[in-house]
């Protein structure tokens, strides 16, 4: 067990002495995570809270499938990007396959449900008729719409939060359709499943509290939202 | 001798539920169907259990170090000797041998296919910036991929198309596959992913002996980890090193192919 003692002296080598492939893993780790959940926070938040506000045929079959989404393990999301990427998938031409792209995208799906989810849930017991009333009162439709979501920015806030942290800590996706290459698509969690399987374990256990640190800051954030809600 | 034979019956006779014998192998030997395919026969003929645990040489060696298995079949010799010398392995015995190939895209950028030896592929891959995969997680694949680049006499970290991907052997050649790289591999694992996927890689180079790649058994020290089934694990070491094992071991076949070519001295 001295690794254990070494995995927490070596994680503060690692970060003081500036180790390049350990940065790198962590520049990957954030750039990768922040751009899916972006994306996410772009596109599925406007689309929950269009099934909460505007309640088209099916919205609550959406939103049930929503809901289901956010329990896809992250190796079935993995496993089914890779066979579009492929080069023998259907997207094969773009030459997607182990590239940051690739990592982003299932990152991406990983998130959809959660934002979904959180602003479905947000906005749902908001009256439809608060849309028309304030169309009534002379706000553009779009207007009241943005409007509306912005009132539930900090359920946002959170469920942006929720998915990032699981972006941080996946593995299922950077490994399958990131390829864990070297210099290039390694991410923190995937630089510490290699160390495993060399049977490092200080070395995994390093960088795996390392992706701790990364997320004390997501933590505080959240910590806040949630005072904030409270009050 | 008779005092051990005597032993192993008593053992045997005595205790017909015996801890299973724990052998430490890699995936080659695992992924190809090798070790269920023998260790079947085993277990029919001898009545023994064994529960394979199925890891890369590294820490295979690691956990016959700590008492975590009775027997290892690894491929790493300098390593094996090592191990043997620093006195955790009480033998060593030779048992088989499988081979590495250099798969590469059928297009062959780099012009190698045909070569025995590779000496001139390798110079070829640097001079033409193609793709090579690497393992560059310190298995015994990796050792040998260092190996053949060394008597290249090239060091190929820094080399445009040296790319390394953690994530075992399968890994490697899907990533060569799609990116049109070539790949040092051994030749169970490259049919095995074949069989399995989509994949157009294909066999470059082959042949050579100095592609062989020799599989040793070693017996963990009873004496400074007592405890495992040390017993059972010198009648699989017997066994798999006797005519019967070594004729079984030739006989296995991976879609009509030899993987294995048994070598132990008799």
């Amino acid at each position: 067990m001295d690794w254990l003692g070494e995995g927490f002296k070596r994680a503060i080598d690692l970060i003081v002495s500036g180790d390049a492939e350990t940065w790198h893993a962590v520049w990957v780790t954030l750039v990768c995570s922040l751009s899916a959940t972006v994306l996410a926070v772009l596109t599925a938040a406007p689309y929950g809270a269009w099934l909460a506000l505007r309640k088209p045929r099916g919205h609550k079959l959406q939103a049930f499938l929503l809901r289901i989404g956010m329990f896809v393990p992250t190796i079935f999301i993995g496993v089914l990007v890779y066979g579009f990427v492929s080069r023998h998938g259907p997207l094969g031409s773009l030459d997607l396959y182990a590239t940051r792209t690739a990592i982003v995208i299932g990152e991406f799906l990983l998130a959809f449900p959660i934002l979904g989810t959180f602003a479905y849930g947000a906005l749902a017991k908001y009256d439809p008729r608060a849309l028309e009333t304030a169309r009534t009162l002379g706000a553009g439709r779009a207007r009241t719409f943005f409007t509306l979501l912005g009132e539930v920015r900090m359920v946002l806030l959170s469920a942006w939060l929720v998915a990032l942290a699981r972006c941080f800590s996946e593995l299922g996706i950077s490994v399958t359709v990131g390829g864990n290459v070297r210099w290039d698509t390694r991410t923190l969690s995937s630089h510490a499943m290699l160390e495993v399987r060399q049977g490092d374990f200080g070395m995994a256990l390093a960088l795996g509290l390392i992706l701790c640190l990364l997320a004390i800051p997501v933590a505080i954030v959240a910590h806040y939202v949630s005072q904030e809600e409270k009050e | 001798m008779w005092r051990a034979l005597l032993l192993v019956f008593l053992v045997g006779c005595a205790e017909p539920e015996a801890q299973p014998v724990r052998l430490a192998t890699t995936t080659s030997t695992a992924n190809s169907g090798l070790v269920d395919h023998l260790l079947t026969a085993f277990t029919e003929e001898t009545g023994i259990r064994v529960k394979p645990m199925v890891v890369g040489t590294g820490r295979a060696l690691a956990a016959g170090q700590n008492g975590d298995a009775d027997i290892l079949l690894v491929h790493a010799r300098p390593l094996e000797d090592a191990f043997l010398a620093e006195g955790h392995a009480s033998e060593r015995r030779d048992v088989m041998y499988n081979d590495f190939v250099i798969a590469g895209p059928p297009s062959d950028p780099a012009g190698i296919r045909g070569f025995e030896r590779t000496l001139y592929p390798l110079l070829k891959i640097r001079d033409t910036g193609s793709l090579f995969v690497s393992r560059g997680d310190r298995s015994g694949t990796h050792h040998r991929e260092r190996a053949l680049w060394k008597d290249a006499g090239i060091e190929p970290e820094g080399l445009e198309g040296y790319t390394e991907v953690g994530g075992g052997m399968a890994a490697c050649l899907i990533y060569a596959d799609e990116k049109k790289g070539y790949v040092l591999t051994d030749r169970g694992t490259y049919l095995a992913v074949r069989k399995r996927k989509p994949f157009d890689l294909e066999i470059l180079v082959e042949g050579h002996p100095t592609l062989r790649n020799p599989y040793g058994l070693l017996l963990v020290d009873p004496e400074r980890h007592p405890g495992g089934n040390a017993a059972g694990a010198r009648r699989l070491m017997d066994w798999l090193t006797s005519e019967r094992g070594q004729a079984l071991i030739g006989a296995f076949r991976v879609d009509g192919e030899t993987l294995f070519h048994p070598n132990a001295r008799p």
